[in-house]
C-alpha cells in the first residue's frame, strides 16, 4: 500500500533521508521510529506528497504519492495539525467530507458517528480557535478518518490527548489496520510502538537502520531487553554514565 | 531491497466541482463567522474602524475634488494633465500592486499552513492556487479601492460624469488588479522553483531596481527646463512622462478606458474594458497553468531549500549594547540585545527601516540641489518644520509596525519573559529603551542633517532637536505601552498584528500626538517668519519678544504633552502586563 524505494531526500548539504526503502502493506500497522532529525518527518512528507523526493520512488496505492489519486486515498496527522480558527469543528469536518467527494447522507452519519467516538459532541459547534490542544487533536483525527481513508499516515499521534482520547486514538488504529488500511505512524513513545505495531523500523541518519516485527528485531539484535533498550542500542545512543554518575536503570512494574 | 509491481487502488474520478464547492463554503463560513464574532463581540471596534475608512476616504476625496477642480478651473491642458495623472497613478498602482501581489501570493502559497494542509487534500494545484489567489489579490487592492474610489468620485463629480461612470470604475478595477496579480503570482512561483533559497535576494534586488528607476525619473523631472509651473515647463514635464501613455500599458487601458466612460463615449469606454479584461483572463489563465505545472515543485523546493546556517554571537553587538547602556539592570541589556538580534536577523525590519530613512536622508542631502538653503528664512522654516514631520510620521509608521507587535510576538513564548527573575514592568522598559535608543540614532541625525542643509539658526536646530526626542520617546511609549495593553498573543505575523485594532489604534493616537507636538511648536515659529516675510500681515504675526513667550510656552506645553503621551500608555500597559496570565 505505501512503498519507497530507493528514497533519498538532500536539503542543501544535508542527507535527511538516504536510499531509504520501506513497504507497508495493507492491513499492517507499522511504527516508525527514530530520534530526533532522524527523518520520520521528511519521509512522511514524501508519503503525503508535501516533498519531492530527490532521488527514488514513493508511491501510496500503486500511486505516485504526488498524485490526487494518493491523496484521495490517505489520511495524514501532522505532528502540528492545522485547523481553520474561524470554523466550527463540525464545519471543518463537513468541509472535508465535501474535499473528498462523500455522499452526503453517509458522509453526516460518518461525522456523527466520529463525533460520538471521539466524544466532540460538547465542543463540536464552537469555533476551533476556542479549542484546547487535545481537543484540536481529536479533531484532527476525525478529519482524517472521516473519509475512510486506506492508507494512515500518522506523525507523532498521542501528543497533547488525555489517557482517554489516547486509548481511543490508539484503538482506532488497530482497527483501522484490522479492517484493511495500511497505518503507517512515527512514535517517540516507544512503549506504544511495542503495544500496537505489526513491525517496527526504526530509522536514525535518514536510513533503515532495522525492520522487522519486535521479535524479529531482537533476534537481529541479539537483544532481550525492552524496545527502549534495543532502540538506544540500535541508534548508538545508549546513556554513558561520565566520571561520578550513575545511570538510572528502569525496569518496568 | 527488491520490490514486487506495487497493487494499484483504482479509484472513483472525483468530481473537481466538488473540491470547487468545498473551497467556496469554506471561505463563506469562514467570512460569515469572523464577521459575526465581530459583529457580537467588538461593536466599538468595528464602529472605529468604519468611522477611520470614513475620515479617511473623505480626507482623500476633498483633497482630490480640490485638485480636480483647480485643475479644471485654472490650469491649460486640463484634460492632458489628468490623462497623464491618471496613467501614472494606475500605472504606480499597477507596479506597487505586483509586488504586494507576489509577496502575498508567495507567503500564502509556500509559508502558510494552510496550503501544506491542502495539499495534502485532493484538491488540485490549480484549485488551491486559485483559492489563494482570490485571498492575496483581495488583501492586496483593498487598498487601491480605498485610494481609488474617493479619487474616481471626485473626477466624476467635477466633470459631471454619467452614473454609469462609477459602475464602469468597479468593473475596471476588477480586470485591473488581475493584472499585477496574475503577473505576481507567476513570479512567485517561478522565484519558488528557481531561487528556493535566495527570495529575499530577488526581492531586494527587484525594489533596488524599482528604486533605482524611481530615482532616474526623479532626477530628470527635476532637471525640466524652463521656469516652474511655465507653459514651456509643463509641456517639457509632460514629454517626460511621455512613457506612461504607451499604448502597452494596462495603466493606459484604465485611465483612457475610464476617461471616455465619463465623457458618456460608452464606445471607447467598452472597447478598453474589453481589452482590459481580456488581458485579465488571459494572465490569470497562465498564472493557472504556471500554479498547475509548477506550484506542487516549488512549495517542495522551498521547504527543502531551508538552511540551517550557524549564526555567530555578535560579541561586538554585545559588548556595544553593555557600554551604552551601563546604567540599566544587566537583565535589562540582555532583553535588549535579545529584541535587537531579532530586528537585525529580520530583513523585513532592518530593510524597511533602511529604505525609508535612506530615502529621507537622500531627499535632504539633496536639500541645496533643490534651492531650499537660498530660500527666505521664512520658506526654510516651513520647509524644516516639514521634513521633522515627514521623519516623526515614518517613525510612527516603524513603531506601529515592528514596536507595537514586539510583546504579541512573544506569544506561546511568553511564559519564558513571565518567569524571568524581574519584575514585569522591566522588561515593558526594556522594550522602551530598544525602542527609543533605535529611533533616537536614526531621527536625530536626520533632523540635524536637514537643518544643516536648510542652513536653519543652532537655537532653531536644537529646538528641532528637542522635539524629535519628545517624539522618539512618545511615540516608543505608546507603542510598547499599547501593544502590552493590546496585545495578539495568537497572531504570529507582525504585519497582521500591526493591521489589527490594537496596530490601527496605536497609529490613530501616534498620529495625534505628532499633530499636537508640531502644531504647538511650529505655530509660534510660523507666524513669526510670516511677520517678517509679510509685513503687511503684521495683525496676525508674532513679534521677536512674542515669539520667545509663546515658545517658552509651547516648550512646556509639549514637554508636558511629551512626558504625559510616554508616561500615560506605559503606565497602561504595564498594569495590564503586570495583571496578564499565561
Amino acid at each position: 500500500m505505501i512503498e519507497l524505494e530507493g528514497v533519498t531526500k538532500v536539503f542543501g548539504n544535508k542527507r535527511a533521508v538516504d536510499r531509504l526503502d520501506l513497504r507497508v502493506h495493507a492491513g499492517e500497522l507499522f511504527a516508525f521510529l527514530g530520534p530526533n532529525g532522524a527523518g520520520k518527518t521528511t519521509t512522511i512528507k514524501m508519503i503525503c506528497g508535501l516533498l519531492a523526493p530527490t532521488a527514488g520512488r514513493v508511491r501510496v496505492g500503486g500511486h505516485d504519492a504526488a498524485s490526487r489519486e494518493a491523496r484521495q486515498l490517505l489520511g495524514y496527522v501532522p505532528d502540528q495539525p492545522y485547523l481553520y480558527d474561524k470554523l466550527t469543528g463540525r464545519e471543518f469536518l463537513r468541509f472535508v467530507v465535501e474535499m473528498y467527494g462523500l455522499d452526503r447522507a453517509r458522509a453526516s452519519a460518518r461525522i456523527e458517528e466520529l463525533i460520538d467516538t471521539f466524544d466532540m459532541g460538547d465542543f463540536i459547534d464552537e469555533l476551533c480557535e476556542n479549542y484546547s490542544q487535545g481537543m484540536k487533536q481529536r479533531v484532527v483525527f476525525a478529519s482524517a478518518l472521516v473519509h475512510d481513508p486506506k492508507v494512515l499516515v500518522v506523525d507523532e499521534p498521542l501528543v497533547g490527548l488525555d489517557p482517554r482520547s489516547a486509548r481511543i486514538v490508539k484503538n482506532l488504529f488497530v482497527s483501522q489496520a484490522r479492517s484493511g488500511a495500511a497505518v503507517l505512524m512515527s512514535i517517540h513513545l516507544l512503549a506504544i510502538a511495542e503495544e500496537l505495531a505489526d513491525r517496527i523500523g526504526i530509522v536514525d541518519h535518514g536510513r533503515m537502520l532495522t525492520v522487522g516485527t519486535l521479535a524479529e528485531l531482537r533476534e537481529r539484535a541479539q537483544h532481550d531487553g525492552s524496545l527502549e533498550d534495543l532502540f538506544l542500542k540500535l541508534t548508538g545512543t545508549e546513556l554513558n554514565a561520565r566520571p561520578g554518575q550513575s545511570v538510572l536503570e528502569c525496569t518496568e512494574i | 531491497m527488491s520490490l514486487a509491481i506495487p497493487e494499484l487502488i483504482r479509484l472513483p474520478d472525483l468530481a473537481p466541482d466538488r473540491t470547487a464547492r468545498a473551497l467556496r463554503w469554506l471561505r463563506w463560513w469562514q467570512v460569515r463567522n469572523t464577521t459575526t464574532n465581530l459583529i457580537q463581540g467588538s461593536r466599538l471596534r468595528i464602529a472605529m474602524i468604519l468611522f477611520c475608512s470614513a475620515v479617511f476616504w473623505a480626507g482623500l476625496f476633498i483633497l482630490f475634488l480640490g485638485g480636480f477642480q483647480f485643475i479644471s478651473l485654472y490650469v491649460d491642458l486640463a484634460n492632458t494633465i489628468v490623462e497623464y495623472l491618471f496613467s501614472m497613478f494606475f500605472l504606480s498602482l499597477l507596479v506597487m500592486l505586483f509586488f504586494s501581489s507576489g509577496i502575498i501570493v508567495y507567503t500564502a502559497l509556500f509559508h502558510s499552513r494552510e496550503a501544506a494542509y491542502l495539499l495534502t487534500t485532493p484538491a488540485s494545484t490549480d484549485r488551491i492556487f486559485a483559492y489563494k489567489f482570490a485571498e492575496a489579490v483581495g488583501f492586496s487592492s483593498w487598498g487601491f479601492f480605498l485610494l481609488g474610489s474617493p479619487l474616481m468620485v471626485a473626477y466624476g463629480l467635477t466633470v459631471k460624469a454619467p452614473a454609469a461612470f462609477y459602475a464602469m470604475f468597479l468593473l475596471y478595477l476588477l480586470s485591473f488588479v488581475l493584472i499585477p496579480g496574475s503577473i505576481g503570482a507567476v513570479a512567485a512561483i517561478t522565484v519558488a522553483n528557481i531561487f528556493p533559497r535566495r527570495q529575499k535576494t530577488v526581492l531586494a534586488l527587484s525594489v533596488a531596481g524599482v528604486v533605482a528607476l524611481l530615482a532616474i525619473l526623479g532626477v530628470r523631472l527635476w532637471r525640466t527646463p524652463g521656469d516652474t509651473l511655465s507653459g514651456d515647463w509643463l509641456g517639457s514635464m509632460l514629454n517626460r512622462l511621455a512613457f506612461c501613455q504607451s499604448p502597452l500599458w494596462p495603466s493606459r487601458w484604465m485611465s483612457a478606458g475610464l476617461l471616455a466612460s465619463a465623457k458618456g463615449e460608452w464606445s471607447q469606454a467598452g472597447y478598453h474594458l474589453m481589452v482590459l479584461s481580456a488581458h485579465a483572463g488571459l494572465l490569470y489563465l497562465a498564472a493557472a497553468v504556471v500554479a498547475r505545472d509548477l506550484y506542487r515543485r516549488g512549495y517542495s523546493r522551498v521547504q527543502g531549500g531551508r538552511t540551517s546556517r550557524r549564526r555567530r554571537g555578535l560579541l561586538f553587538l554585545d559588548a556595544i549594547v553593555h557600554r551604552l547602556f551601563f546604567f540599566l539592570p544587566h537583565p535589562i541589556r540582555l532583553l535588549i540585545l535579545k529584541d535587537l538580534r531579532t530586528f537585525l536577523r529580520d530583513p523585513a525590519q532592518w530593510s524597511q527601516f533602511l529604505i525609508f530613512f535612506g530615502l529621507l536622508a537622500f531627499y535632504f542631502l539633496n536639500i541645496p540641489q533643490l534651492g531650499y538653503g537660498a530660500q527666505t528664512p521664512y520658506w526654510r522654516n516651513l520647509v524644516s518644520f516639514l521634513n521633522l514631520s515627514v521623519t516623526a510620521l515614518i517613525l510612527s509608521t516603524f513603531t506601529s509596525r515592528f514596536i507595537f507587535p514586539l510583546l504579541s510576538l512573544e506569544g506561546r513564548n511568553f511564559w519564558i519573559l513571565g518567569l524571568l527573575p524581574l519584575r514585569r514592568e522591566q522588561i515593558l522598559w526594556s522594550k522602551f529603551v530598544f525602542s527609543a535608543g533605535i529611533s533616537l540614532v536614526a531621527t536625530e541625525a536626520l533632523v540635524v542633517l536637514s537643518d544643516l542643509m536648510l542652513r536653519m539658526s543652532p537655537v532653531m536646530i536644537a529646538l528641532h532637536v528637542g522635539m524629535i526626542a519628545v517624539l522618539c520617546l512618545g511615540l516608543s511609549g505608546i507603542s510598547v505601552g499599547l501593544g502590552a495593553r493590546l496585545p495578539n498573543l495568537r497572531e504570529t505575523d507582525p504585519s497582521k498584528i500591526a493591521a489589527g485594532f490594537g496596530g490601527t489604534l496605536n497609529l490613530l493616537v501616534s498620529l495625534v500626538f505628532i499633530f499636537a507636538i508640531v502644531t504647538a511648536l511650529a505655530l509660534p515659529c510660523h507666524l513669526y517668519f510670516a511677520g517678517q516675510e509679510h509685513p503687511e500681515s503684521a495683525s496676525i504675526a508674532m513679534s521677536h519678544s512674542g515669539l520667545r513667550l509663546w515658545l517658552s510656552i509651547a516648550i512646556s506645553a509639549s514637554l508636558i504633552v511629551g512626558i504625559l503621551g510616554t508616561l500615560i500608555p506605559l503606565r497602561i500597559g504595564i498594569k495590564a502586563f503586570r495583571r496578564m496570565e499565561f
